[in-house]
């Protein structure tokens, strides 16, 4: 077996054990009420529960990663002399500095982060606004006229003035029905997709393990 | 509904997805040169967009957004990992590297092992890119799609309304993007600014329409029975619903109605 059949087949046997786990630990109601179900159902929920544990200490240790990675690119970057590399590890440098001497101290981050982020939000409002301008150039069809429509409704619909209200009305029914309908149907393909994908990476189907 | 009901209705559900996809898999490698599946708007422009990458020498620039592995989105993870995989397999011609970008740290591995095995060239530990969340990662990607001009951008993964700093930065430079959200808000903004959109589970058939493996198109034709025997569900639940309160409506009326709806449904998936 290659390393590619022996990833598969780890994927499969813990997809296997963890899905069945978690579809049939933890209720006794699901054996029919037979003598020790209980203690059947716990023990069928302790695999699952193990490996989701473990999930969660590698996803702790990726964190590690996340910035190692960051570390390593800035750092091949400034060997090509970009200098905006240079001031992000500094950055980094001086905040790991500045954390240790002050203690856990968070200031630093509340004076430079919250303000910068505070201003990408502002951008983020005209970049919203630019898109909406756009969205007739992008998709002029009835569909991109019904998505500015519906957006304008319930824009004005949100300002609180006495002569909009049945605009409120409107947009308030728009929210609960067929945006809400939508909005479930987007999500109701995502969860399929998901099941599908699931299935699809638990049978080593998927190019992760085919190598 | 009880907690073991639903428990059945878990396992049973699993189980007849795992038979489906067993079944049209066989079957759908027999049938690959036939098609399959429905088109996906937005698909066919990313081999010219490869193209003009490899003339150009520029760079695709593929994103995850924030999502992650270990949690509910890890099957949506591998679902962009495998698009992602055949996009860049169909890039090796090109001399430069695709750009990977994530927010999840998690995801950082996923998109080294995948620019690692797709771009055997090597030099992929510093294309793959990890940055913080939300607001900053999408500062970090529009300035990055400023220094490295990027052929194309395609955004598929987990987004919200940050989405439309990095589509606008990418609308300035001229430089075309597909985009995908697993969330409401990111999906809005990438309907109205990126070039070209897919909506919802056509995430899931995107490996299945950039590659020429059989076996996926027979999972997005899985993913369209599924989605059609629920629409089909739901809309024979709602009449029923109807024909307690309206006299007219009977169960033959309704069977009728479902067998219409079927035949329609069929024609539309047919003809697409």
């Amino acid at each position: 077996m290659g390393s590619a059949g022996m990833a598969a087949f780890v994927a499969f046997v813990v997809g296997v054990t963890t899905i069945l786990s978690l579809l049939l630990g933890d209720n006794p109601a699901l054996f029919g009420g037979v003598p020790g179900s209980d203690e059947l159902a716990r023990r069928l929920a302790l695999p699952g529960d193990v490996l989701l544990r473990l999930v969660a200490i590698v996803i702790a240790v990726s964190i590690v990663i996340g910035i190692a990675n960051l570390l390593f690119a800035h750092i091949g970057r400034l060997a090509r002399g970009k200098i905006y590399s240079a001031i992000l590890l500094a950055s980094f440098a001086f905040t790991i500095y500045w954390t240790i001497t002050n203690k856990g101290d968070t200031s630093l981050l509340e004076a430079v982060q919250v303000p910068i982020e505070s201003a990408l939000a502002a951008l983020l409002f005209v970049s919203l606004a630019y898109g909406g301008s756009r969205v007739m150039q992008k998709r002029a069809d009835v569909w991109g006229l019904l998505f500015v429509a519906v957006a304008l409704i319930v824009l004005l619909g949100s300002i609180p003035l006495e002569g909009l209200a049945p605009v409120k009305a409107w947009s308030d029914w728009l929210m609960a029905i067929p945006v809400s309908a939508g909005g479930r149907a987007i999500l109701l393909g995502i969860a399929l997709g998901s099941v599908v994908a699931g299935v699809r990476a638990l049978l080593g189907q998927d190019r992760a393990y085919r190598g | 509904m009880d907690e073991t009901t639903v428990q059945v209705y878990s396992v049973l559900f699993v189980a007849i997805t795992v038979v489906l996809v067993y079944t049209a898999r066989f079957f759908g490698r027999r049938r690959a040169r036939r098609r399959l599946q429905r088109q996906l708007a937005g698909i066919d422009q990313i081999p010219l967009w490869i193209t003009q990458g490899i003339e150009s020498s520029m760079p695709l620039h593929l994103s995850f957004g924030a999502t992650g592995v270990g949690g509910d989105q890890t099957p949506a993870a591998l679902a962009e990992a495998e698009f992602f995989h055949h996009v860049i397999g169909r890039a090796k011609a090109s001399d430069i590297s695709p750009i990977v970008t994530m927010s999840a740290p998690a995801t950082v591995p996923l998109g080294q092992d995948l620019l690692r095995r797709a771009w055997p060239q090597g030099n992929s530990f510093s294309r793959v890119q990890w940055y913080p969340p939300d607001l900053a990662y999408a500062g970090a990607v529009a300035a990055s799609a400023a220094a490295e001009e990027p052929a194309a951008h395609i955004m598929a993964g987990r987004f919200g309304a940050e989405l439309a700093l990095m589509l606008e930065s990418a609308d300035r430079r001229g430089q075309p993007s597909l985009a995908v959200s697993e969330r409401l808000d990111g999906q809005a903004v990438a309907y109205a600014m990126a070039d070209h959109v897919l909506i919802g589970e056509e995430l899931f058939a995107a490996p299945s329409a950039v590659s020429e493996d059989g076996g996926g198109r027979a999972d997005a034709v899985i993913l369209d029975v599924w989605r059609g025997l629920i629409i089909l569900g739901a809309t024979v639940l709602l009449m029923l619903e109807f024909s307690k309160q309206l006299p007219l409506l009977s169960w033959p009326l309704v069977a009728a109605v479902a067998a219409v709806l079927i035949v329609l449904g069929a024609f539309a998936y047919r003809r697409r």
